[in-house]
């Protein structure tokens, strides 16, 4: 995560000006209850995103409106306006099924596939995509979905999690929570938001005294097992994938007189960087004493880029 | 433990036992009397037998259970085997911990000989073990079918006694020695009698001496009565006697690490426990003990001069602070109260998983208890170990910390119904909405009569009639301290402590102090529990009822019809804020209304009546909060902290942020500290937190470290950011 703060913050001053496609789709309930939640958590999500900015695309299909023939309307209709460097995330909410070869997401009338699904959103030709699928079973979607260039998040492990989950609940208050931006740098990532529902899902089931029945998991290296931690090369993409901006982080970025201070900002949090790195083999004194120094230059330094 | 020993003479009996000598008693004899190389030659003989019967007592005699068993099976399964051989095969299986083939064998050999009065022995023996309340029931059955049977009054005694029914322990015991002058068991019962009564017991060890001088089991007969009389460093004494007296006896190393263990030992309890596993003694609690003992590598230990404070890694850090505070609080309540400084530092030991604790306390999983107390080791459940809302850990404290105080005043002279009385009304004393509250089962003994005279009361507590009669028992208890504190005063309570420490029988106690008989104690302790709670027993099948129709107008959305009769419903019993309870109906229907106002009493009421679930608690707070009061808000929400303050870093969060908010800095600096140590996902905020309350406290050193560990984890924190500057501004200037 050291190394990627950096990059983050190159990755979020390229894709400035990128727009970002947002599809959330509630599938079928089946009960009074379960329709109300899916369709309000997707109504939260909309509303999250709309919030986003001009830069947001946003796509909500719930109830009768989220049938297989309209998702893949509306995928087709992102594939049609989005570019390369746009950034595209789709989120499933609801029940879905697995058979033991096949995952299926749950929708009035006919189901879709892991492999329909994937199909669809091989169209859109945002080079950055990201699945979050919150249903049950949804770990059986992972190896229909992985691809490189896009990341798949699940509620559950595997195909064989078929209780009904409560990831969805958590990711949306990812979403709405300052809490989750662990780093402070006013932009939600992907590995932030998952980091975050994970946590709270397990606690949920742990405060419940309840066996755990989903255990979410990504894959963003478009191959292999899905996992649960960043670790050997996987959450790179999750940690450098923007979904949300909270606040005026690029706004400096826009303005070409304070080039040299976002210069000196950026030269700063590569020390603190390197200094975080080196902690083990220095001298505690010595590390807290460079620490402070460059922890009080780089508060001097975005005062000034604040003013 | 039926002991063999004790069985010799059984062997006399057996008609089909007629062996060329050595015969299986003499070999057993030999043992009783501790002539160990004879009697282990004798076996060694016997293992030669022809005679299949005669080899497992051989075997037996020398340890090898496992040829033993297969000899018995071998003569069980002879034609004509007499009824004694399974007798003597299930003794052989309790002796090595399978009580439910043991129970097969005796059960067989009745139906094979129903006169076997050997076999009702050990159906009683099993009983007595397990706690079942059939043992005296087998016992006189054996005793009627041989009433020269002296190990029948030998158990009989001991049974007395773990009931504390001390002229029926002796009279028992009195009945086995005149059966049988070698009686060494009922010997020991005496020779406990007397310790429990703090008069010598040399002649009674003298007299066991006498008949067997290596009798490490008559010891570790004593030190079980000890144990059940709260002389828990005296049972580990004599534990150690057992061991001396026998360094072959391996369940007297169990017993004596387990002992030891729960005087807060370490070491020396698990080379005990290790000497009894590698000889052969495997029972589930030595097992049970040296798992729990290995597992204490998880466990962290805060030592200060007064306090040891043993928790889990994983919640130390967070709860330390909190048991630390409530712990000094006690002793310092404790010590003014009963005029007394504790000989050294009290250990408190929380565990998260309750069956650790339930090992920790019997060997054993399966305890129902929350908290035991040993001397001054207290070993409790943490609060993590139990649902939110099963649980109060400071009550809990607070109950156990009354034994070790009162246990200490009276010397360990203190019979169970008082010191548990007396826990029970400390916790309401100290906090009324910790007051044990009158439970469903607790009414309807009120209303089925069920409640014991004070002289019996320390058998609900030990040999229960009913299931519920502990819980009753408890309840019982402590509101007979309720009733002497408000009838008589509060000082009388101490005048019973030292009553007892100075040996008077409760009979005495009440007399003595309260001035009354026991019996008139009784009469009118009734009274006034019928005038507390006599309309609510009455009314207890009307209130269920109704309780029970409310919960389906809750359930079918009727709001109105909630809100209408449900202050009638609380009316009749408002002391139950259990599961389904009326208030939660009646706050949920005043919600749905809209009427936050009417939520607020309501939820309120709940909170005095003892309502404990986090979440309706948490959410009087917000409402408190909405309303306007924050300071209500934090005094309802730190209610929570001794219920659960774990897994829930937003209570901890919360608090912090109106106590801050009330200016209250110390106590937004805990709640932000626990913040921090509940290991949040976002690091840097609750470290940006506690540097705030630092700050505002003007803790500045503490704020500058606080604030940098938050930059550390996210150097772009704006905050944080402000706050160092304002900090280096500080110090510069």
């Amino acid at each position: 995560m050291r190394r990627l703060a950096v990059l983050l913050c190159m990755l979020c001053t390229l894709n400035a000006s990128a727009a970002t496609y947002y599809v959330t789709v509630a599938g079928l309930g089946g009960a009074p209850e379960y329709e109300q939640r899916f369709t309000g958590e997707a109504h939260d999500l909309d509303k999250v995103f709309r919030a986003a900015g001009a830069a947001a695309h946003v796509y909500t299909l719930t109830g009768a409106q989220a049938t297989a023939a309209q998702v893949r309307i509306t995928l087709a209709t992102v594939a049609q306006s989005s570019t390369a460097g746009d950034e595209f995330v789709l989120t499933l909410i609801g029940h879905g099924s697995f058979d033991g070869t096949e995952y299926k997401f749950n929708l009035p009338g006919p189901d879709l596939s892991a492999a329909d699904l994937a199909a669809l959103c091989d169209r859109i030709p945002a080079k950055r995509q990201l699945v979050v699928d919150t249903t049950s079973a949804s770990g059986g979607a992972v190896a229909a979905l992985e691809r490189p260039g896009r990341a798949v998040i699940t509620a559950t492990k595997s195909g064989t999690e078929k209780n009904a989950t409560v990831f969805a609940r958590y990711w949306i208050e990812a979403l709405q929570d300052p809490a989750a931006d662990t780093d402070k740098n006013e932009t939600l990532t992907a590995m932030e938001a998952y980091a975050y529902a994970a946590k709270k899902t397990a606690a949920f089931y742990d405060e419940q005294k309840r066996l755990a029945t989903e255990h979410a998991v990504f894959d963003d290296t478009g191959r292999g097992e899905p996992v649960r931690e960043a670790g050997n090369g996987q959450g790179q993409m999750l940690s450098s994938l923007t979904i949300l901006r909270l606040g005026s982080a690029g706004a400096a970025a826009a303005d070409p007189a304070k080039g040299a201070l976002l210069a000196r900002k950026e030269a700063l949090e590569s020390k603190i960087d390197a200094l975080k790195y080196g902690k083990a083999a220095m001298d505690p004194g010595d590390y807290r004493q460079q620490l402070t120094a460059a922890l009080v230059e780089l508060a001097r330094v975005q005062g000034e880029l604040d003013k | 433990m039926m002991r063999a020993a004790s069985l010799s003479a059984l062997l006399l009996l057996c008609s089909g036992a007629a062996h060329a000598a050595p015969s299986p008693q003499a070999c057993w004899t030999l043992h009783r009397h501790g002539q160990q190389p004879q009697a282990e030659a004798c076996f060694t003989q016997l293992t030669r037998s022809a005679d299949a019967y005669a080899r497992a007592e051989g075997f037996w005699g020398l340890e090898d259970w496992q040829n033993a068993n297969e000899s018995f099976r071998s003569a069980a399964a002879e034609a004509g085997a007499p009824a004694l051989v399974k007798v003597r095969w299930g003794t052989l299986f309790h002796e090595r911990f399978n009580n439910p083939e043991a129970v097969n064998l005796f059960r067989e050999a009745l139906s094979q000989d129903p006169n076997r009065a050997g076999a009702y022995l050990g159906l009683a023996t099993v009983s007595a073990e397990e706690y079942d309340g059939k043992a005296n029931e087998y016992l006189a059955k054996a005793e009627a079918l041989d009433p020269k049977l002296a190990a029948a009054h030998e158990l009989a005694a001991r049974i007395a006694l773990e009931n504390d029914t001390r002229e029926l322990a002796a009279a028992e015991a009195d009945k086995a020695l005149a059966l049988d002058s070698e009686a060494t068991e009922a010997m020991a019962i005496h020779a406990a009698l007397d310790l429990i009564a703090d008069r010598s017991a040399d002649a009674w060890f003298a007299r066991i001496a006498a008949v067997n001088p290596h009798d490490g089991e008559a010891y570790q007969e004593v030190a079980h009565h000890l144990e059940l009389h709260y002389r828990f460093t005296d049972a580990a004494a004599y534990e150690r006697k057992a061991v001396g007296a026998d360094p072959r006896l391996w369940s007297a190393h169990s017993a004596l690490g387990i002992a030891l263990m729960r005087l807060g030992e370490v070491d020396e309890p698990a080379k005990e426990l290790e000497i009894a596993y590698n000889n052969g003694y495997r029972n589930p609690a030595t097992v049970n003990s040296l798992r729990l003992l290995d597992s204490f590598k998880n466990f962290d230990t805060t030592r200060q001069p007064t306090t040891v404070i043993k928790l889990d890694k994983k919640e130390n850090e967070l709860l330390e602070p909190y048991v630390q505070a409530e712990l000094h609080a006690i002793l310092d309540t404790y010590s003014k109260k009963y005029s007394m400084t504790l000989s050294g530092p009290v250990q408190v030991e929380m565990y998260p998983n309750h069956e650790d604790f339930a090992v920790r306390t019997m060997g054993m999983p399966g305890l129902g208890a929350l908290g035991v107390t040993f001397g001054q080791v207290v070993a409790m459940d943490s609060p993590s170990g139990r649902k939110p809302g099963d649980f109060n850990w400071g009550a809990t404290l607070w109950h156990e910390m009354s034994h070790v105080f009162i246990i200490t005043a009276t010397n360990q002279r203190v019979p169970r119904w008082f010191t548990e009385g007396l826990a029970v009304h400390e916790e309401g004393h100290h906090q009324p909405e910790w007051a044990d509250r009158v439970t469903p089962d607790v009414l309807a003994a009120i209303r089925d009569k069920k409640l014991l005279p004070v002289l019996k009361l320390d058998r609900g507590f030990v040999f229960p009639d009913y299931p519920q009669q502990v819980i009753v028992s408890y309840f019982q208890a402590g509101s007979m301290c309720d009733y002497i504190s408000e009838t008589y005063g509060e000082g009388k309570l101490l005048d019973m402590v030292h009553a007892y420490a100075a040996q008077k029988s409760t009979a005495a106690t009440v007399q003595d102090v309260l001035g009354v008989a026991p019996e008139v104690f009784d009469t009118q302790y009734l009274a006034w529990i019928d005038k507390k709670y006599g309309a609510e027993a009455a009314h207890f099948d009307e209130w269920r009822g109704k309780l029970k129709a409310l919960a389906a107008a809750a359930q079918a959305g009727q709001a109105s019809t909630v809100l209408a009769q449900a202050p009638a419903v609380i009316a009749l019993y408002p002391e139950y804020t259990g599961e389904a309870s009326a208030y939660a109906m009646l706050a949920d229907a005043q919600r749905d209304k809209g009427d936050s106002v009417g939520e607020v009493t309501t939820l309120t009421a709940y909170a005095h009546a003892g309502g404990s679930q986090p979440e309706m608690l948490k959410r009087l707070a917000s409402l408190q909060e909405a309303g306007g009061d924050k300071a209500a808000a934090a005094v309802t929400l730190t209610r929570v902290l001794y219920i659960y303050p774990v897994k829930d870093a937003d209570l901890h969060k919360h608090l912090g942020d109106l106590l801050l908010a009330e200016k209250q800095y110390d106590g937004a600096v805990r709640e932000y500290h626990a913040v921090v140590a509940s290991a949040p996902l976002d690091k840097a905020g609750a470290e940006y937190n506690l540097a705030q309350a630092y700050f505002a406290a003007g803790k500045r050193k503490e704020a500058e470290e606080t604030v940098l560990l938050a930059l550390e984890a996210a150097p772009d924190y704006r905050p944080a950011q402000k706050l160092l500057l304002q900090l280096q501004q500080g110090s510069t200037n």
